[in-house]
């Protein structure tokens, strides 16, 4: 009778424990396996304690290579996809024109959309064009796919954004630019981040639409994918756990610092 | 900056108007505001009042005319180029700046680099030193609205445009604001244009009151010429509430009017009638409620000549403290408004009781009958 109470008192943290679980074990695994010795090319099997792939993340040949070309992707992908999505969006929101309804429901199609299908239309477009798949191809996709998701994102805070806001900063002697840089820009800032964040990482772990219009090129997750047919680097694991880190500290990072701003304006 | 340089500071509209594709917004109006008045645009929502002001800022550029402050022309001035700051109806403060830098806003714009001082005192003004770094959301209306009053003031406008600055606040806030407002302009002596749909606003905060209506200004005066000299039924029936009734025009009597009403006859001094005169001409008399007096039927003796009278029976009373408001049923009017001050109560006058209504000549206004009757009902009992 007690225990039943007591779960009945704890149900809440007991779920919510269990769904954190569920949701970290996978990275519990990877951040395991990174320091595992595998006997044979496959790291399936926990063998023994080592800290080689730690030590020398960049042992295995093209893997590091890979890491480079997929975080600089990463990046372009990200700063085209923002600067365009949020000028978008202003526009949808702001601006009465001709065929916005259209462009307002076709800028959420590439999110709808089989990612195959896009990958597939994307490629034969590309070689109708003679266009040479590599790095620029991928990065066009890449910006064509993050661009509807920062647009929702900075749409959605432009929308709940009153426009006396610009309107008083005009009239308190800010011209247009100043307007823009000192109220408008600070005031989305929040969904531009949002929106960046997203693409970034959706850029990073593209793999359907990057594998079709990669040409010769290869990202870091082509590289997983095609040693995972071979066998399967530790040193991947490793790579996975640090990239997991590291997101993980951004994350704190920034409540750490908003919350320290908030204590200190109260 | 240049433009507040000249000798006048008056605010003057050349033929302004505002018209949105087939929509009018303002007819093309002349208005002049002189030099640190208090003035106020009264009319209901919708009436063009907020879309003059927002041409005399510069957020709306007009279809005609021209706005003028003293000697130059700044119709085609951006916003951020003219001499003028406003107070927006839902204060528009910068979310993401604290109180001190939303004050300090214009100066900085302007190059000002020692702006702490000139911001701490604006601050003391409006009574809002120790919040200067909070940010605009952890503050009530009240103190928000005075942010906003602060944050325009501190640029020493020539013109403060204030947009419905109080509607957002509850009702004894708004009382007491008001009378900020007011003390803040006589202090800074500044021209204030005011925009509000409460017409005791206007009245109490105004030297003069332009009443607006369907993108017209109706009529433009002091509150108390506004009040006691209606020059159509929507200003009478605007401001406060006035009794109209219709009548014929009968003959002349030195400066007065007499008219036909049913089977009476009603006097009017002449120069109050805004209608014109001809035999057999019609005419709207008015009287405001506060200027009848009310007296049982039994002691129409008493009545001294030379009064307007009617005759009605009492169809509801309400007592609300300082006064009691009648409706009478009369054959010329059917609900003819009353307020009596309840210095000695006649315990007689109870629903059903017959009365006779008199008041003095000099109290009657006479509108042009050619209008509706019930103008400016609706939009004065919203407000």
């Amino acid at each position: 009778m007690t225990f039943v109470n007591w779960l009945k008192r704890h149900l809440v943290v007991i779920a919510g424990l269990l769904t954190l679980g569920y949701l970290l074990l996978p990275n519990v695994v990877v951040t395991v396996f990174s320091f595992n010795q595998p006997k044979g090319r496959f790291n399936y099997e926990w063998q023994t304690f080592s800290t080689d792939a730690w030590t020398d993340p960049c042992g295995v040949a093209d893997l590091c290579g890979s890491l480079a070309l997929s975080l600089q992707l990463a990046a372009w992908a990200t700063l085209g996809a923002t600067v365009l999505g949020t000028l978008i969006a202003f526009a949808l929101v702001r601006y009465r024109f001709r065929a916005r309804g259209a462009v307002n429901s076709l800028i959420f199609l590439p999110m709808a959309m089989p990612e195959v299908v896009m990958a597939a239309s994307l490629l034969t477009l590309f070689l109708n064009l003679g266009t040479q798949l590599g790095f620029w191809t991928i990065l066009i996709a890449h910006i064509m796919f993050c661009l509807s998701f920062v647009v929702v994102a900075v749409k959605a805070r432009v929308m709940s954004m009153d426009p006396r806001l610009e309107e008083a900063a005009r009239d308190l002697y800010a011209g247009p630019v100043q307007t823009f840089v000192r109220v408008t820009l600070p005031i989305a800032a929040p969904g531009i981040a949002a929106g960046a964040l997203l693409a970034f990482a959706l850029s990073f772990d593209d793999f359907i639409i990057t594998n079709f219009n990669a040409g010769a090129t290869v990202t870091f997750p082509m590289f997983v994918w095609g040693s995972a047919q071979r066998g399967t680097p530790v040193q991947i694991n490793a790579i996975g756990t640090a990239m997991f880190l590291v997101a993980v500290l951004v994350v704190v990072a920034g409540m750490v610092i908003g919350n320290r701003r908030k204590r200190q304006k109260a | 900056m240049k433009t507040t340089q000249n000798s006048s500071g008056d605010v003057r509209l050349s033929g302004i108007g505002k018209t949105y594709g087939s929509f009018t917004a303002v007819h093309p109006l002349d208005l002049t505001v002189p030099e640190g008045s208090f003035f106020a645009l009264l009319g209901a929502s919708g009436c063009g009042k907020t879309t003059t002001l927002r041409m005399i800022a510069g957020l709306e550029e007009p279809s005609c005319g021209t706005v003028s402050l003293g000697d130059h022309d700044v119709t085609h001035l951006p916003p951020y180029k003219r001499p003028v700051n406003t107070v927006f109806q839902s204060y528009a403060l910068f979310p993401h700046l604290d109180i001190f830098e939303n004050v300090a806003f214009g100066l900085r714009r302007r190059g000002i680099k020692s702006v702490k001082k000139q911001v701490e005192e604006m601050l003391e003004l409006v009574q809002l030193g120790e919040q200067a770094r909070k940010k605009p959301h952890q503050l009530s209306g009240g103190q928000q609205q005075r942010v906003a009053v602060a944050r325009a003031l501190i640029n020493h406008p020539k013109v403060l445009l204030l947009d419905e600055p109080l509607g957002a606040l509850d009702l004894k806030l708004r009382r007491q604001m008001q009378l900020e407002l007011k003390r803040i302009q006589t202090e800074v002596g500044s021209t204030f244009i005011h925009v509000t749909h409460d017409q005791e606003e206007a009245m109490t905060m105004a030297d003069t009151v332009a009443v607006m209506n369907a993108g017209r200004v109706e009529q433009l005066g002091s509150p108390a010429g506004l009040y006691e000299d209606p020059r159509t039924t929507f200003v009478a029936n605007f401001l406060g509430t006035s009794n109209l009734i219709e009548a014929e025009f009968d003959s002349r009597s030195g400066d007065d009017i007499v008219l036909k009403a049913g089977d009476g006859k009603l006097v009017l001094p002449e120069a109050r009638c805004s209608a014109p005169t001809a035999t057999g001409g019609k005419v709207l008399v008015g009287v405001r409620p506060e200027k009848i007096t009310l007296t049982h039927a039994d002691d129409a003796g008493e009545i001294p000549v030379g009064r307007n009278r009617l005759t009605g029976k009492i169809a509801a009373t309400s007592f609300i403290g300082v006064s009691t408001q009648y409706v009478i049923d009369s054959s010329v009017c059917p609900e003819f408004e009353v307020y009596v001050q309840n210095i000695e109560r006649d315990a007689r006058l109870v629903p059903g009781a017959d009365v006779v209504l008199h008041w003095s000549p000099a109290h009657t206004f006479g509108l042009d009958a050619a209008q509706d009757i019930d103008a400016g009902v609706e939009e004065g009992a919203a407000a």
